[in-house]
């Protein structure tokens, strides 16, 4: 456990990033989540609104800063869709809340974290929406649950690969 | 006091965030009509919702436009650079097959017009053609439980809510929000449209809408043996968005509905592509409308329609000849109609059995003699009785009298048979081989059947 958990103060370092970059990530982050499904159809199975999310929440290590951008992302994302705003909305946002209540707990530099961060708050994230569809809006919507697994397991190897990435536009004090 | 917020601020965020989010959930939530409170995601939306929504497209969109048409230069890059190969004889061959289509096309708009008026005839509205505009998708909802892609389309294209979507395969959705450029499209495989179907052979309707693994399929049926897979499934038309008829898919399974004892659902596999939409059709009328091609091709339809029906008329004449020239039942020679229309006889007098050719009355065709007449010879009753057993003493067929002395001449000799001899009166309109032959006696020439 002392792998994971946070034992220094570069741990808790609070990462910085430029403005525009949250911009353009969360815009290209839509419009390739809108875009891929059209190429890779039924193969598509990433969530990457809520990967980035989660990378965000996690660096940032606010989780107000984790709530709003999920919570933005969550919005627009439901609006692209035909179900009912608020949807996503509600998801990301306690995903971006809870990725950032962990990020300030435990070592999210570690790649087994991210990954088991990504699994976690994927599954959570669809439960959250099966509940509100279910009952709060009082839908008959019946859920695909390998369908879910297998998107987890895919934005955990997606975040693989982001999160490095996005680590390299950190802004060096 | 202070401190509490300061201790509970991330979690006091959270509870606002999460709670204003319900709220506008609970404003896009209508009440049914059991007085159940559900979102129905054909209900239309708000004005702060499809504002929201409008941003949305607003930020996506154009992203989305500009890859869809870099990807198309670069696909036209290709076409129109490397891809030239033989293209000249290809034009020729396509030029042979557009020829040949268009009238293959002329010859169905011609039966769909006749459709058409059979349809008027019965009071269906529906239409056979329909005006479509042609739509390219350039976008996904990015969410596998929300089946619901874009177009670039829009209002300015003429589009509106709730316009059928279609491709040459089947259907495809509804159009569900129209934005200035671009349109949303609700699929059917999403697990809240709904469109009336029909099963085709077993006329079973039901409800089309998708299911979690992004198949349609057809809910709402009570359990029914007959359906089986490989059913073909059309659009019942009763739902106002779709036309009647058009095609839907094919049934794939039947599976047992989880949620109710004695119903099910029936899996279908669509004819369109939903996974890998490129063009599609919006229909914006069903009001039936021939285009000035569509035109020309009826007109080219029909004149060779004409020229079909003068090689049918020649073919007619022909065997009309043929049937002059060959022996048949009917008397040649029997009263033609007159050319004026009055009825033939003679000196002007009706036919005696009434029979005209024009007027609308039928020729009744008249009765041959026999050329041997006995005693069970209609007419020759007469001359069955006792006493008067020999065969002069029977009335010559055809006579004026049956005490006629020419009657004792048998008739086989000298008044063979009545279809040699014209009928006065018959005018200009005898029969060409009976003005040839020569003229008979008058008395051969009255009717049998005159007391």
């Amino acid at each position: 456990m002392a792998v994971t958990m946070v034992s220094s103060r570069r741990d808790l370092e609070i990462h910085r990033y430029p403005a525009a970059l949250y911009l353009v990530v969360m815009l290209v982050a839509l419009v390739v989540q809108a875009l891929l499904p059209r190429i890779l159809q039924d193969r598509f199975w990433f969530d990457i609104p809520l990967v980035i999310t989660i990378y965000f929440a996690l660096a940032r290590r606010s989780p107000i800063a984790g709530m709003l951008l999920g919570g933005v992302m969550g919005v627009f994302q439901d609006a692209l869709t035909g179900h009912a705003i608020g949807i996503y909305g509600i998801g990301k946002t306690i995903a971006g809340y809870l990725a950032a209540s962990v990020g300030v707990r435990i070592d999210v530099q570690n790649t087994i974290i991210r990954v088991m961060l990504n699994f976690s708050l994927t599954v959570l994230c669809n439960a959250i929406y099966l509940f509100i569809y279910r009952v709060l809006l009082g839908m008959e919507f019946s859920w695909n649950w390998p369908n879910t697994l297998i998107q987890a397991v895919a934005n955990s190897i997606l975040a693989l690969f982001t999160f490095p990435l996005l680590d390299r536009f950190q802004v060096k004090d | 006091m202070e401190s509490f917020f300061v201790r509970y601020r991330n979690l006091l965020v959270l509870l606002v965030l999460l709670l204003a989010q319900i709220i506008g959930l609970a404003m896009q939530v209508r009440r049914t009509v059991a007085g159940r409170m559900v979102f129905s995601g054909d209900a239309s939306d708000g004005s702060g919702v499809r504002l929201i929504r409008l941003w949305a497209n607003w930020v996506v969109s154009p992203p989305e436009r500009a890859l869809q048409s870099s990807k198309t230069g670069v696909g036209s890059i290709w076409s129109n650079y490397f891809d030239l190969l033989h293209v000249r004889q290809e034009n020729k061959d396509l030029q042979a097959t557009v020829d040949r289509l268009r009238l293959e096309q002329a010859a169905l708009l011609e039966d769909a017009r006749q459709g058409q008026r059979l349809q008027a005839l019965q009071g269906f509205q529906q239409k056979y053609l329909y005006t479509t505009v042609i739509a390219q998708v350039i976008g996904t909802s990015g969410s596998d439980q929300s089946r619901v892609f874009y177009i670039d389309k829009g209002r300015d294209d003429g589009l509106a809510r709730d316009m059928a979507v279609i491709t040459p395969d089947g259907i495809v959705g509804k159009v569900r929000e129209v934005f200035p450029h671009t349109a949303q499209v609700l699929g059917i495989n999403d697990q809240s449209s709904g469109a009336g179907v029909i099963l085709e052979s077993t006329r079973i309707r039901g409800i089309l809408r998708g299911n979690a693994f992004g198949q349609p399929q057809v809910v709402n049926i009570l359990a029914d043996q007959r359906i089986k897979p490989g059913e073909r499934v059309l659009t019942a038309g009763g739902d106002q968005i779709f036309p009647r008829g058009l095609s839907v898919g094919t049934v794939q399974k039947v599976v047992n509905d989880p949620d109710r004892d004695g119903f099910i659902e029936v899996v279908i596999k669509p004819d369109a592509h939903l996974d890998s939409l490129d063009e599609v059709m919006v229909i914006t009328s069903t009001q039936p409308r021939f285009s000035d091609a569509q035109m020309k091709d009826l007109a080219v339809s029909q004149d060779l329609k004409g020229a079909e029906a003068a090689a049918l008329a020649d073919q007619q004449r022909a065997s009309q000849v043929m049937a002059e020239r060959l022996p048949g039942l009917t008397d040649p020679n029997a009263t033609p109609p007159a050319a004026n229309g009055a009825p033939a006889g003679s000196n002007g007098a009706p036919a005696p059995n009434g029979a005209t050719a024009s007027g609308g009355v039928t020729v009744v065709p008249k009765i041959l003699p026999p050329q041997h007449a006995d005693r069970f010879t209609p007419g020759g009753a007469q001359a069955s009785v006792p006493g008067a057993g020999t065969q002069k003493s029977a009335p010559a067929p055809g006579s004026n009298s049956p005490n006629s002395p020419s009657s004792g001449t048998p008739p086989s000799e000298k008044s063979p048979a009545p279809k040699k001899t014209a009928q006065p009166g018959a005018g200009s309109n005898a029969a060409p081989k009976a003005a040839s032959k020569p003229e008979a006696e008058p008395h051969s020439a009255q009717p049998q059947e005159k007391p």
